[in-house]
């Protein structure tokens, strides 16, 4: 069972034939160039979404206007949530727009806690407005800044490419238990964002793997499906209905198609020969 | 690799240890005080980690074979639709046992990859007397309209008995698996390599992992029972797990049961919170009346100056002056011909896990025990116990009822393959 590491050389003979064997990783190569400059496009497009929406969301908080404000809640922050492994690069930002109250030693009413779950705090659980209209021009704020960040940024390869693992991980990490959006309850429009999110990267990648890794996509691709499956049962009007819908037995199922993800897709970097 | 003391410096390991066997000799802490480091190891039991616990034989390992310092029970909810998809979980499982329960080098990937083996255990698996035992529940067989039908004949979800405040997050589960070794890494490392494995086919649904203290043997060469966290020597009246005989008819499951199951048994897990402060705030004689046990040698009440090996005489103490009638090892125990038949094999692990909301300490016992007859078994059992006076101490908060399948009988079987045999089978043979 014992398989040999490759010396370098040796990976870069075979990574020139372009056909490394299965677990065994390639060299990187300039190969990745392309998808990383189509992935930063959509990164741009879901980050001028989520600053375009963000306005209207914060503009409907400090209206007062709970019902809109509630409705545009998850549609908002679900472009965050596709992006997130750009977007976490940036740790403070990262805190300031998308931090739960756990976070917090002082919880809930921690003067440091902001962002789109502080908001959510208020919209649900307290069923309010009031108060947030600081919070609501904080998070305007951040996301616009987050936009001018990235798009300054160059990508780094690695953040891409294990970005859908990573993805997988969030998702495995905090949103099975519900404890996400524990107040307004919306954690399958985040889910469907992170999702997303692993999958643009794998098909941007794809191409670069296809002819080597057929078994390992076809699992992928299965597992992805299983869980479009499983959310499309959920779906409601443009939206999700309420996590606590999810019946045990499909959120079983979509956990275990998530942490096959997550381990199948942590090769996706070595697959492509990023260090 | 990174060591950089100059060669020669530094003594290594086995070096080390002989040394400080010569130096003993003359000087008990001059060889402690020459070697120990705070970044030494503790010094492993070589013997130990060698110890290999077969996980072949009509039974599974891990009910009757001796019980390690460490163990866990992980209970999982299963993935399976299909008997295929069963039989491929029940053969992945059994690799994953075969070559944890033997060790060996791990398996070596391209390091840009990750590690296919969580690594808690160094490049080289040892043994540890690792046991890895496989049951299932009731939720397994009744969630499957193609598995219903062979069903163990009592299984069931885990009753709640009127001392228990269940937490749903864990109790029950369709598949639990036992975990025990010497060391508590032995014993965490393969619960990570199952999880790695098998993300597609099992999710982790509770896990409570416990440790036994270790008790040097006596003098005769008999090892008094390990003491629970209530401080008392638990175990003192369990069934003699060597006699073979007596394990065939108190915990082996027969004839009663579906074909498949014959070699298996009924286990039944039990998270029991102990309430230790206010244990420890218990008068001396009071603890001695509610366990019906001396605390220090486990004697019985009647033989206060015996070992916990004396059995006591219930019918010289009608009345229960001397070992109360409601004491614990008295309702759990009668020794009347009728209750006989009520035996259990009983095989826990004290747990420690932290602190509670109320600044308690969150403390208890892994309860596990097996029998061939849950209903004469462990439930006859615990009907007795219900409303004893010990009760104030602990409440149970979780577990499950589960069937440990049949023995793996040899390299080229693989666990539940009669049930899956049964499966095939066209009529399906409802025993």
């Amino acid at each position: 069972m014992t398989r040999s590491t490759l010396p370098l050389t040796a990976a870069l003979a075979l990574a020139a034939l372009a056909h490394a064997p299965a677990a065994q990783a390639r060299d990187a190569s300039l190969d990745l160039v392309g998808p990383i400059t189509d992935y930063k496009i959509w990164v741009a497009d879901e980050l001028d979404q989520l600053v375009a929406d963000t306005g209207a969301f914060t503009r409907a908080v400090k209206a007062g206007d709970l019902e809109t404000a509630r409705a545009l809640y998850a549609p908002t922050r679900v472009h965050y949530e596709m992006v997130e492994p750009v977007a976490e690069l940036f740790a403070d930002l990262d805190g300031a727009i998308d931090a739960r109250e756990d976070d917090f030693e002082a919880g809930p009413t921690d003067p440091g806690f902001t962002g789109f779950h502080r908001i959510e705090y208020g919209l649900w659980h307290e069923g309010s407005t009031d108060g947030l209209a600081p919070i609501a021009d904080k998070l305007l704020a951040d996301v616009t800044d987050l936009d001018q960040r990235i798009a300054g940024l160059t990508f780094p390869p690695e953040t891409v490419v294990g970005g859908a693992a990573t993805l997988m991980e969030e998702v495995a990490a905090t949103k099975v238990s519900g404890e996400e959006d524990r107040y307004s309850h919306t954690d399958l429009w985040d889910f469907r964002g992170n999702v997303d999110g692993a999958q643009k990267i794998v098909a941007l990648t794809r191409p670069l793997i296809e002819a080597d890794e057929p078994a390992f996509l076809a699992k992928v691709d299965e597992n992805f499906g299983t869980i479009d499956t499983i959310l499309a049962k959920y779906r409601e009007g443009e939206g999700f209905v309420s996590y606590d819908k999810l019946s045990n037995h499909d959120r079983v199922v979509v956990q275990a198609a998530v942490n096959t993800l997550a381990e199948d897709l942590s090769t996706l970097r070595g697959k492509l020969g990023v260090d | 690799m990174a060591d950089d003391t100059p060669a020669g410096f530094r003594p290594s390991r086995r070096g080390l240890l002989a040394g400080a066997g010569a130096l003993a000799v003359g000087c008990p802490f001059a060889a402690a005080a020459a070697s120990a480091r705070v970044a030494d190891a503790p010094a492993a039991d070589r013997a130990a980690e060698a110890q290999r616990v077969p996980p072949f034989g009509p039974h599974q390992a891990g009910i009757v074979t001796p019980r390690p310092a460490n163990g866990l029970v992980a209970s999982f909810d299963v993935l399976a639709e299909s008997p295929e998809a069963l039989e491929r979980l029940l053969r992945r499982l059994t690799e994953r046992i075969a070559f944890l329960t033997r060790g060996g080098a791990t398996e070596t990937l391209d390091p840009r990859l990750p590690p296919a083996d969580s690594g808690i255990l160094g490049p080289e698996i040892s043994p540890d007397a690792l046991t890895i035992t496989v049951s299932l529940g009731a939720s397994l067989f009744a969630d499957r309209d193609w598995l219903a039908p062979l069903a163990p004949r009592q299984l069931r979800a885990m009753d709640a008995f009127p001392n228990d405040a269940l937490d749903a997050r864990q109790c029950h589960g369709d598949i639990a698996v036992q975990i025990c070794a010497n060391g508590q890494d032995t014993v965490l490392h393969a619960l990570r390599d199952i999880i790695k494995q098998m993300p597609d086919q099992m999710i982790l649904r509770w896990m409570q992992a416990g440790s036994v203290p270790v008790v040097a043997p006596a003098a005769d060469g008999t090892t008094a029972s390990a003491r629970n966290l209530m401080g008392f020597r638990d175990g003192s009246a369990n069934p003699d797990s060597a006699e073979g005989a007596l394990m065939d008819r108190v915990v082996w499951a027969g004839a009663p049961e579906p074909a498949w199951a014959r070699g298996g048994s009924y286990q039944v897990v039990r998270l029991i919170r102990m309430y230790v402060e206010r244990w420890d705030r218990t008068p001396l004689r009071e603890q001695e009346r509610d366990f019906g046990r001396t605390k220090i040698t486990g004697a019985p009440l009647d033989r206060p100056g015996g070992t916990e090996a004396d059995v006591p005489d219930y019918a010289a103490d009608p009345e229960g002056r001397v070992t109360p009638l409601g004491s614990h090892i008295r309702r759990a125990n009668p020794r009347t011909a009728d209750t006989a038949r009520n035996l259990i094999l009983r095989r826990p692990f004290n747990y420690a896990n932290g602190v509670t909301r109320n600044g308690q300490l969150d403390q208890g016992l892994l309860f596990i025990c097996w029998q061939a007859d849950l209903q004469a078994g462990f439930v006859a059992v615990q009907n007795r116990l219900n409303g004893e006076p010990m009760e104030e101490y602990f409440q149970p908060v979780g577990g499950g009822y589960f069937f440990a399948l049949p023995g793996i009988r040899d390299a080229d079987d693989f666990l539940g393959s009669q049930l899956v045999r049964q499966l095939r089978q066209p009529t399906p043979d409802k025993a």
